[in-house]
């Protein structure tokens, strides 16, 4: 489902990839280090390791310490798993039926609608918040606001 | 031995072989989930892994009475070993986005101010809604809490729901919800508040909220709302994890 970047054009010169097992231990580097450093941020403030993970990846590959073709493979190939990786977490719910019948029979219910609500409130706040930021910045600070 | 058993000692976890269970059962119902999708022609309710979900835990609620066990004991000893398994590869997979970022640094690099400044400013009011609703819905704390961190992806939302006094399960099935949602309301939803408007709200929008799901749906709008998508997912996870754990303990959620 997320695979659709693939076919995104890269700025960086065609290169053969990295071997696998080099992809993969950049990739073990990453989390290794990221692992180490999430426990040292208190516990009311957690910064799970995939986030640290990521932060260090991206800053990686934007300072050029890693070259696209020695992560890209293995990075397409697990972002086209991801949805099925997902399934633990989802049949996860299994241990937790009761939160649907704890307190009373129209919890379920209720909770199935905040999850409705909620996922609309995201996409329609975030959408209106951004408009009003381009417009920011087209209106006051005169940028351009074209992508392409 | 009669084949029960049988049955019963491959899932005995003193056997061993027991993790096998787990990866098994999420591979067929993940499988089924994506026939089933196919032969619909895209029903949303048969996107797969909302299927493989459902089909999982029916599954194990099966066996769990076949076995006289309740479900959430069969899950322990049945599941979670093959699951754990699974969900660890998570962690690579959370990671490997970063690449689909740097893909599109060239519109991140110019636009990065504002989009960093409308996730989190919209994540705010976003979480004060969903707070509000939520307690008018008469939700208890702890599923309050679930609600909040949903729009990260679900590696990063479940250790900040559990942080926050969650129930991770719950936000963890919050978030595949989210996409189901997202790809059966997406075109009304574009349509009714007129978000298109905007294409770069439209695609913060929608990876926002629909995850990895919503950056598919993105991409049929156009490139912009596409690439935009597919930072907002990535960048969402940083910034929900900023923003969640300070305004839970600003309500006294935990």
């Amino acid at each position: 489902m997320a695979s659709n970047q693939q076919s995104a054009k890269t700025t960086e010169a065609e290169h053969e990839p990295a071997p696998i097992l080099q992809q993969m231990a950049i990739f073990a580097c990453v989390l290794f280090v990221s692992s180490l450093i999430s426990p040292l941020f208190p516990a009311s403030f957690p910064v799970p390791t995939p986030v640290i993970g990521l932060v260090l990846m991206y800053v990686l590959l934007a300072s050029h310490a890693i070259k696209l073709y020695q992560v890209e493979k293995m990075a397409d190939f697990l972002i086209s798993l991801i949805a099925f990786l997902f399934v633990p977490s989802g049949v996860q719910m299994a241990n937790s039926l009761n939160v649907f019948t704890d307190d009373g029979a129209l919890t379920g219910v209720m909770l199935i609608v905040v999850i409705v609500l909620a996922t609309i409130i995201l996409l329609v706040v975030i959408a209106y918040t951004t408009a009003c930021f381009m417009w920011i910045s087209r209106k006051v600070f005169h940028k351009s606001t074209d992508v392409q | 031995m009669t084949w029960v058993n049988f049955f019963g000692n491959a899932l005995d976890p003193k056997v061993g072989g027991i993790a096998f269970f787990g990866i098994f059962l999420s591979l067929v119902v993940f499988l089924i989930g994506q026939w089933l999708f196919k032969i619909t022609n895209g029903f949303f309710l048969c996107q797969p892994l909302f299927v493989g979900m459902v089909l999982g835990i029916f599954i194990l609620w099966l066996l769990s009475k076949w076995f006289g066990v309740s479900l959430p004991t069969f899950y322990q000893a049945a599941y979670k070993p093959g699951g754990d398994i699974l969900f660890w590869f998570l962690n690579p997979a959370t990671i490997a986005f970063a690449i689909p970022l740097y893909r599109r640094n060239d519109v991140f690099k110019k636009f990065w101010l504002e989009i960093v400044l409308s996730l989190i400013v919209g994540m705010v009011i976003s979480l004060v809604v969903i707070y509000f609703v939520a307690k008018a819905a008469g939700l208890n704390n702890a599923m309050i809490s679930s609600m909040l961190p949903q729009a990260a992806t679900t590696a990063v939302a479940m250790p900040i729901s559990a942080a926050v006094g969650g129930n991770s399960a719950v936000t963890a099935m919050a978030c595949i919800l989210n996409a189901v949602l997202i790809y059966a309301l997406a075109d009304v939803l574009i349509k009714v508040f007129r978000l298109n408007s905007d294409p770069v709200g439209a695609g913060l929008g929608l990876g926002t909220a629909g995850h990895t799901v919503g950056s598919a749906k993105a991409v049929q709008l156009g490139s912009v709302q596409g690439a935009m998508a597919s930072i907002a997912v990535v960048v969402i996870s940083i910034v929900v994890d900023i923003v969640v754990p300070p305004f839970a303990s600003m309500m006294h959620l935990f």
